[in-house]
């Protein structure tokens, strides 16, 4: 009895999933673009963060990003523990991943 | 939130702080208050804050117990993430229809951890953060938000359904649909606090696309323990400034922006964010373009002769336009008017606006309460009883009623807590005569 009230509910929650994925087609469809084009240049720069520490302009024009656009994913991946800040080189700081720091210790 | 209608005291619109403090002063007297907040989390502009003059009390230290003591409170109901659809009089009191936006997170599951956010693949600009830095499609709005819930943003969502999988109380409903209830209260107080004229909005500026020109609450951000860099930086390319320019009515006194009053708050903000650079970036300049300097408070203009004696610059000057400069640098170009005087220009590595002060919300259609020529909720008696509205019953705090510190925001949502409490006990002996 519970068995078959559960799977009811499973399959009306997958129907209204279904629905929901419809009714939002296109916010679904712009948002993985969006992360798509997020993941390339992420990877990019965590490429030039795993080579050592960098600092933004370097990064930029190692990837051929904006500057701009590469402290605000720094800054994000900072956030999310994936970025460390290191030495200050002049007026910039430095940046490595955080993985590659704990392989160096 | 069975219920679809609820009967409280007092209902306050706006948790920011004048909000907050008016609906602490009616709990204090058992008084039973609802406060409706648009937001996913209650502060306002204070928590976002990094300190505050002229004491230089850090905003979280605060703002956060004020916040939590009406969360805590057993006379105080917080409804987050709602809009005010309609306020109507009725007789003896007033209904407010409410819609709360879903969070597509059950608020009572939620614990706050943000593992649906790590989990999350999709960044997205975090106002929160001036823009400088990114949240998830799916966040806790920041670190010490109340309440510690997270808010999942449908227009970045995939609906891939990481959060949900991760989420150790399987707090995450995508279902989730606005709910649409209403508050009867005796008494209402309107604070509804301030928004800032738009970066975009000042042609001569840059209309906010020079880089390295940024905003006062911007620099808040960047000047906050838990901002975006963690430390001053400049957001085009990462540099530290060696010198940082605020403008002065940037927002304010200003006809061409629909500001023709002065927005009171941005020269001892300016001048609070100045010393906090001084400390930040030891071996920077920092100069301040002014037209007028009002330190009006209590301890304010020793504030400013202490920033001045810092070697914090002030140049009494109209700043004209802005335009790019060399590597990143801001020319800013203006009129002199000290000694010599005359049209001129300097380059700074970052350029600040102190932009003007204006209405967060507007009555109209959703209440009847006027508002003045400017825009705030009209005060029917200015100078004796500035927390009266044209409306009986409803009372207005902090800076819907206009510009104001957080000083004289917190003393007049004090005195609109004591107008609406002298208010219902008027009408609650009027009502036990009768009967």
């Amino acid at each position: 009895m519970r068995d078959s009230t559960m799977d009811n509910n499973d399959k009306s929650k997958k129907q209204a999933m279904k629905q929901l994925r419809a009714e939002r087609k296109e916010m679904i469809k712009a948002a993985s673009a969006r992360m798509k084009i997020q993941k390339k240049k992420i990877e990019a720069i965590k490429e030039q963060l795993n080579n050592g520490e960098r600092t933004i302009p370097e990064v930029a024009e190692a990837t051929g990003l904006e500057p701009a656009e590469v402290l605000w994913f720094v800054a994000a991946l900072k956030k999310y523990g994936e970025v460390v800040e290191g030495e200050k080189d002049g007026s910039f700081f430095r940046y490595q991943l955080a993985a590659g720091l704990s392989r160096a210790e | 939130m069975a219920e679809n209608k609820m009967t409280f005291d007092a209902l306050v619109v706006g948790g920011g702080i004048a909000g907050l403090q008016a609906a602490l002063d009616l709990a204090d007297q058992e008084f039973k208050v609802a406060i409706v907040e648009r937001d996913a989390s209650i502060g306002g502009k204070m928590i976002r804050l990094s300190k505050v003059f002229p004491t230089l009390d850090c905003a979280s230290c605060i703002t956060t117990p004020k916040m939590a003591s009406a969360a805590h409170h057993e006379n105080i109901t917080i409804f987050t993430y709602c809009e005010m659809k309609r306020l109507q009089k009725l007789a003896g009191g007033f209904s407010a229809s409410i819609q709360q936006k879903p969070r597509f997170v059950d608020e009572l599951k939620c614990i706050g951890c943000r593992q649906c956010e790590y989990e999350c693949p999709v960044y997205v600009a975090d106002p929160e953060q001036g823009g400088f830095s990114a949240r998830k499609a799916i966040f806790v709005p920041f670190s010490n938000a109340i309440p510690q819930v997270a808010v999942l943003d449908v227009e970045n969502c995939m609906l891939c359904g990481k959060c949900e999988k991760v989420c150790p109380t399987k707090a995450v409903d995508y279902l989730q649909q606005p709910k649409d209830f209403s508050i009867e209260a005796k008494t209402v107080i309107l604070a509804t606090g301030i928004g800032i004229t738009p970066l975009e909005n000042k042609v001569q500026y840059g209309e906010g696309k020079i880089p390295n020109v940024i905003t006062a609450l911007q620099m808040e951000r960047l000047l906050a323990p838990h901002g975006p860099y963690n430390r001053v930086l400049r957001p085009a390319d990462g540099m530290e400034p060696d010198s940082i320019a605020y403008i002065q009515c940037a927002g304010s006194r200003d006809k061409s922006m629909g500001v023709p009053y002065c927005s009171r708050v941005c020269c001892m903000y300016a001048i609070k964010q100045a010393m906090l650079l001084s400390g930040a970036l030891p071996l920077a300049d920092v100069t301040i373009y002014y037209m007028d300097i009002r330190a009006f408070g209590k301890g304010y203009e020793q504030f400013y002769q202490n920033a001045k004696a810092m070697g914090i610059q002030f140049v009494k000057a109209k700043v004209a336009r802005l335009t790019e400069g060399e590597n990143g640098a801001v020319t800013v170009h203006y009129e002199s008017q000290e000694a010599d005087g005359g049209v001129t220009s300097a380059e700074h590595d970052l350029v600040v606006l102190s932009l003007g002060m204006v209405p967060d919300w507007n009555p109209a259609g959703y209440c009847e309460v006027s508002t003045a020529s400017d825009g705030f909720i009209r005060s029917v008696k200015p100078k004796l009883a500035p927390t009266l509205t044209d409306t009986e019953g409803i009372f207005v705090a902090g800076a819907a009623a206009g510009p104001k510190d957080i000083v004289d925001s917190i003393a007049e949502a004090g005195a609109a807590a004591m107008s609406a409490a002298e208010y219902l006990t008027v009408l609650n002996s009027r009502r036990r005569a009768v009967a």
